[in-house]
């Protein structure tokens, strides 16, 4: 009797193990058909977005944009190129005169609209998320073609509506407002003189890869040292840096009249170097300490001007505390690298 | 400033036995009351011990900074007038990076307490003043509750709060919540603010980026046109500037104009006012 | 308000919009920067500092102490090792107080008192043997330690040494891609894995705070600890010459509660890696001040706050799952009850892990606590084994006063060595129990998580078991 209960039990389950697979089995064949009808879709409407955008950016730059800079941009054929661009005159998006392709107003508010949620994604991944820096542009290319206006509004209402992306370009406004820029080149900058990072090319990805490297970001200021058609020697960050001119010419700079900060111009330290009991003075954070993290420290009280005291450390190492402002404050060894200081000498007691 | 001696009941502030002159807590029971008043601190001030003196309920916040509690409440009775209390999440400061800030920061501007009982450190003053200079922005209807005035003694600081009284233009008064001294002082300056006996000159943070005045300028001069009677348009400019969404859906949905929350007994004539002043 | 009013207002926001690009991104610095200028300049005017040089500084001295390197680790593995031995050697009264008087006492009671009233029996065994059974059991054993365990943490806690042990772990935790704070709420663990995860909330950093949530449930809460104690002196404590069989069950659970840190260093590990990866991270750890500890508000947050919240929680739980086991052993289908035809359809994969059916249908319905799962095991064994003479009769859970005759009723059910050692395994890593769960829901608000929080745990007690049976098999057959 139970070994019969049992068999039964044990035949009917498999039958609704069956049919479950057979049922899971159909659900998934549908939604695979469908992902590749939507995915077709989508790659045309990426790529006429993607065609938007580099004439806008050409233009901007001043150049006139081609069917060849097109299609080498988009890494595409020029065939290809030659198609979406046929496509976007159609809808109205571009015209091709005599002086080459050129957005109507509708397509230069489409490209904008593209252009603000790339730049919006970067700006959420670099606040939001712990995803590293070199995956951002590429994760904001896909993203770029995903998000509808509103999406990206309520992002830019949930980043406190970031006027620049994390390399320093401007994001447009939802009515495609844009700033003016006034910037130059660094490959452009006299030797000597000052001035601020404004923005870091991130194409191509290599040159990007290799300024990352260096470790310069927007916000940091140098000087530029010397310069000669083979490569440029500048200061920053506490760091000479030797940049070929086609690594320059990726950076954007804004020429300073003379250093912001005083202390600039000594060489500061990492607060992690300072060693326990001795104290310094805040210079700065450095630039790459970004988001909720650059907002928490400073609510810390850790700013410009704020003498810190090294005080403990921990027996496993790692982590330090800090005496700022009367509080003990543990920083572990990574954040303390983002901070710069002078050190001060110990007051006689 | 500080409340005048001859006013204030200040009798005998070390006998803790002593029934607390017109003190009586009301724990829970909060039907209705003449005045709200917000408890606002940095973590770790010993505000949830002085929200447990002056209610009588028991809260309990560890020795640890940045635990989040909800937001309680709690009431209180003092010369025959009913006070409710809300303890907001402590904070290190206003600028709505995390949920904690963004409750503390709401309740102010839009719960608009008639008194923000600030508690502060006065081991730690520099730190603690942060969160205060950043809530009289908000509003200047606040008492400095200067708190952990045996910790001071014992580390041989000597803290003025008459000077500070003076510099802030609000009444301060030095209180040991844990042994419950100076507590009497403490409920007659909120009880003065509260009914505008004493009116608070709040101080407001010296911005002396010129940019940053060229920028505020037309702005708060806009805001004032379109929000007659808003205390705080500079506060509310700034937040604009700096992209905070709350303060623009208010702005949107004139959110500010509304007159604020009804209480069931406002005082309409109060007392003739005595003026503090910043220097 | 008037649609003049709109567009004043909209005016604003654009206004306020176009000021933001001149003003750039270093506005919001430069605003900190001005309040805490201020700040630092008002307390200058208002603070005097004492002239001469600090008297002794007893913050500071303590802080040398307690995260000395050569002192700080010992210190603090005296300090908790103080707090459990306390916990467990002081709950031992209580814990049999409580059972004697509403176990021994007021069971028989009620039961009498029952029939006296002509109470239909199923509804005196699904009331009396099921649900008050059930709920007294948690009672005996849960509230004890806890009442004992909460006070000293809090007292620790109110002082401020916690902080400190935080900064002295933290290493090993950032390692983990956790927070050091982690290591306290591992610590409540220890106690209630329900408190453990409500302590989470002293993480501000929400990624972090995730992955304490999730990993909370290897720390051997104390109504693991009974089972531990109970299966090593059985089994593994009896393999040893008798002089030192108390001392190698103690070596052997005390290894089972180092083994379930580092599984939650793991795990973190390996949370922090794959489903929490992108998560942003802000840590910060503040030392504050020492503070003397108020006693009274110890007691009551402790007792109050703590302890009746987590008992609550756990009666609400606790008081159906009596009921339930009451049925399932009590049912009948055909000739056999509910309790052995699940059993035998348990028992293949009970044998794979190296376990039994038994054990497995105990954890099954009593996932409320961890508390009544021996009594389970105990009543189920003797169910389907058909002894006589031992236990109340189906569906009423029982524990022995004599090992020895606990062991013969285990043996009885087909246990051996293997079984013991998986059930101490398995014990340590299963799925938390449901008042856990449900307060992992209400703490993260996320089913999702609630679900990793639960199927994390039992997927890697299913390996490990697994692995161990096979192994164990292997070796014995080789």
């Amino acid at each position: 009797m139970l070994g019969q209960l049992a068999q039964t039990g044990a035949a009917l389950a498999w039958a609704v193990a069956a049919l479950a697979v057979i049922a899971a089995f159909v659900v998934l064949a549908r939604a695979a058909l469908a992902r590749w009808r939507q995915g077709r879709q989508f790659r045309l409407r990426v790529r006429a977005e993607d065609a938007l955008k580099h004439v806008y950016k050409a233009r901007a730059a001043g150049e006139r944009p081609t069917l060849e800079s097109m299609a080498g941009s988009m890494q595409v054929s020029v065939n290809r190129a030659a198609q979406t661009v046929a496509g976007l005159q159609k809808a109205d998006l571009l015209t091709l005169g005599e002086e080459g392709m050129r957005l109507t107003p509708s397509g230069e508010r489409y490209a904008l609209n593209v252009i603000r949620a790339h730049r919006l994604w970067e700006q959420h991944l670099a606040e939001k998320t712990g995803v590293a820096e070199n995956e951002w542009h590429r994760r904001a290319e896909r993203q770029e073609h995903l998000i509808t206006p509103e999406q990206a509004d309520s992002i830019s209402a949930g980043l406190g509506h970031p006027t620049h992306d994390p390399h320093g370009d401007p994001i447009p406004g939802p009515r495609g407002d844009f700033p003016p820029m006034s910037d130059q080149l660094l490959s452009s900058l006299e030797p000597g003189r000052w001035a601020r990072i404004t923005h870091i090319e991130d194409e191509p990805e290599e040159i990007f890869a290799q300024i990352r490297a260096m470790g310069l970001a927007p916000g940091m200021q140098l000087r530029l040292l010397a310069k000669d058609p083979r490569r440029l020697r500048c200061w920053c960050d506490g760091e000479d840096h030797v940049l070929a001119p086609i690594v320059a010419a990726n950076l954007t700079v804004q020429p300073l009249a003379e250093p912001a900060a005083a202390g600039e111009a000594a060489r500061p330290l990492l607060l992690s170097h300072l060693e326990p009991g001795r104290r310094g003075r805040v210079v700065r954070l450095s630039p790459r300490c970004r988001g909720a993290e650059r907002r928490r420290l400073m609510d810390l009280g850790i700013l410009p001007g704020t003498v810190v005291r090294s005080e403990l450390r921990s027996p496993t190492g790692g982590l330090t505390a800090y005496r700022v402002r009367d509080t003990l404050i543990a920083l572990r060894e990574e954040q303390a690298a983002q901070i710069q200081i002078e050190p001060l000498a110990e007051p006689a007691s | 400033m500080k409340p005048d001696p001859q006013s204030a009941p200040v009798a005998c502030e070390t006998c803790p036995s002593r029934p607390r002159g017109g003190l009586l807590r009301l724990g829970l029971r909060l039907s209705h009351w003449d005045y709200v008043v917000a408890l606002a601190g940095n973590p770790n001030t010993g505000k949830s011990t002085v929200f447990n003196q002056l209610t009588g309920l028991r809260q309990h916040t560890g020795n640890w900074p940045g635990k989040t509690v909800m937001r309680a409440e709690g009431g209180f009775e003092f010369a025959g007038k009913r006070f409710k209390l809300v303890d907001l999440p402590g904070t290190y400061s206003l600028l709505a990076t995390s949920p904690d800030e963004e409750v503390a920061r709401n309740f102010l501007l839009f719960g608009r307490p008639d008194v923000t009982l600030a508690v502060v450190d006065a081991t730690r003053l520099e730190r603690n003043l942060n969160l205060v200079l950043q809530i009289l922005e908000i509003t200047p209807r606040v008492v400095l509750c200067l708190n952990l005035m045996d910790q001071a003694q014992r580390l041989g600081l000597q803290v003025d709060d008459r000077r500070l009284a003076r510099d802030l233009g609000i009444p301060v008064v030095p209180v040991t919540a844990r042994y419950r001294e100076g507590l009497d002082a403490l409920l007659q300056a909120v009880y003065d603010v509260a009914t505008g006996a004493v009116v608070c000159r709040g101080y407001r943070v010296r911005h002396e980026d010129p940019e940053l005045t060229r920028a505020l300028e037309p702005l708060v001069a806009r805001l004032q046109r379109a929000f007659p009677g808003l205390p705080n348009a500079r506060w509310v400019a700034l937040r604009l500037l700096d992209g905070d969404e709350r303060i623009i859906e208010a702005v949107r949905t004139g959110e500010f104009s509304e007159p604020a929350p009804a209480r069931n007994d406002a005082p309409s004539t109060p007392a003739p006012p005595v003026t503090a002043t910043a220097t | 308000m008037s649609s003049r009013g709109q567009s004043q207002r909209e005016e604003i926001l654009a206004c306020a919009q176009s000021l933001r690009w001149e003003l750039g991104a270093q506005f919001h610095e430069k605003l900190v920067e001005s309040i805490y200028a201020d700040a630092a300049r008002l307390a200058a005017r208002a603070v005097t500092r004492p002239g001469a040089t600090p008297r002794f500084d007893l913050d500071r001295a303590i802080d040398r102490l307690v995260t000395s390197r050569r002192w700080g680790i010992p210190l603090m593995v005296l300090l908790f090792a103080l707090v459990f031995w306390i916990t467990i050697v002081g709950a031992n009264y209580p814990s049999q107080f409580l059972a004697s008087l509403l176990v021994d006492r007021l069971y028989p009671w009620l039961r009498e008192g029952a029939a006296a009233l002509g109470l239909p029996a199923w509804l005196r065994g699904l009331g009396i043997d099921g649900v008050y059974l059930a709920t007294a059991w948690v009672v005996s054993v849960m509230l004890p330690p806890m009442a004992i365990f909460f006070p000293l943490f809090t007292f620790l806690e109110d002082f401020g040494y916690l902080p400190r042990v935080a900064f002295n772990l933290d290493n090993l935790f950032r390692r983990a891609g956790a927070h050091g704070k982690q290591a306290l709420t591992m610590m409540m663990g220890f106690g209630c894995n329900a408190a453990g995860v409500t302590a989470t909330r002293i993480i501000d950093s929400p990624r972090e705070r995730l992955i304490a949530m999730l990993t909370n449930n290897f720390s051997l809460c104390n109504g693991r600890w009974p089972t531990q104690i109970l299966i090593a002196s059985l089994f593994i404590g009896a393999l040893a010459p008798p002089y030192l069989a108390g001392l190698v069950s103690a070596a052997v659970v005390v290894g089972v509660a180092l083994l379930g840190v580092l599984l939650s260093l793991a795990a973190s590990w390996f949370l922090s890696r794959t489903a929490l990866r992108g998560e942003v991270s802000t840590f910060s750890l503040e030392l504050p001040p020492y503070r003397p500890p108020r006693l009274g508000q110890i007691i009551y947050t402790s007792l109050i706050d703590r302890t009746a919240f987590v008992l609550w929680r756990a009666l609400v739980f606790a008081a159906p799952a009596g009921a339930v086991i009451w049925l399932v052993a009590n049912v009948r289908v055909a000739d056999a009850s509910l309790a052995e035809h699940l059993i035998h359809f348990l028992d293949p994969l009970g044998f794979w892990l190296g376990l039994n059916g038994v054990i497995l249908l105990a954890y099954l319905i009593a996932i409320p606590a961890n508390e009544i799962v021996i009594p389970t095991v105990l009543m189920l064994t003797v169910l389907t084994t058909r002894l006589t003479g031992v236990g109340g009769g189906a569906g009423v859970m029982f524990e022995l006063d004599n090992p020895a005759d606990t062991l013969a009723v285990l043996r009885a059910g087909g246990w051996t060595l293997l079984t013991g050692v998986n059930l101490m395994l398995f014990s340590l890593i299963h799925n938390p129990c449901s008042t856990t769960l449900y307060t992992i829901y209400k703490e993260s608000g996320s089913w999702k998580w609630t679900g990793v929080a639960a199927a994390l745990p039992l997927a890697l007690g299913f390996a490990v078991c697994f692995v161990v049976a096979q192994a164990w098999r292997w070796l014995g057959a080789g």
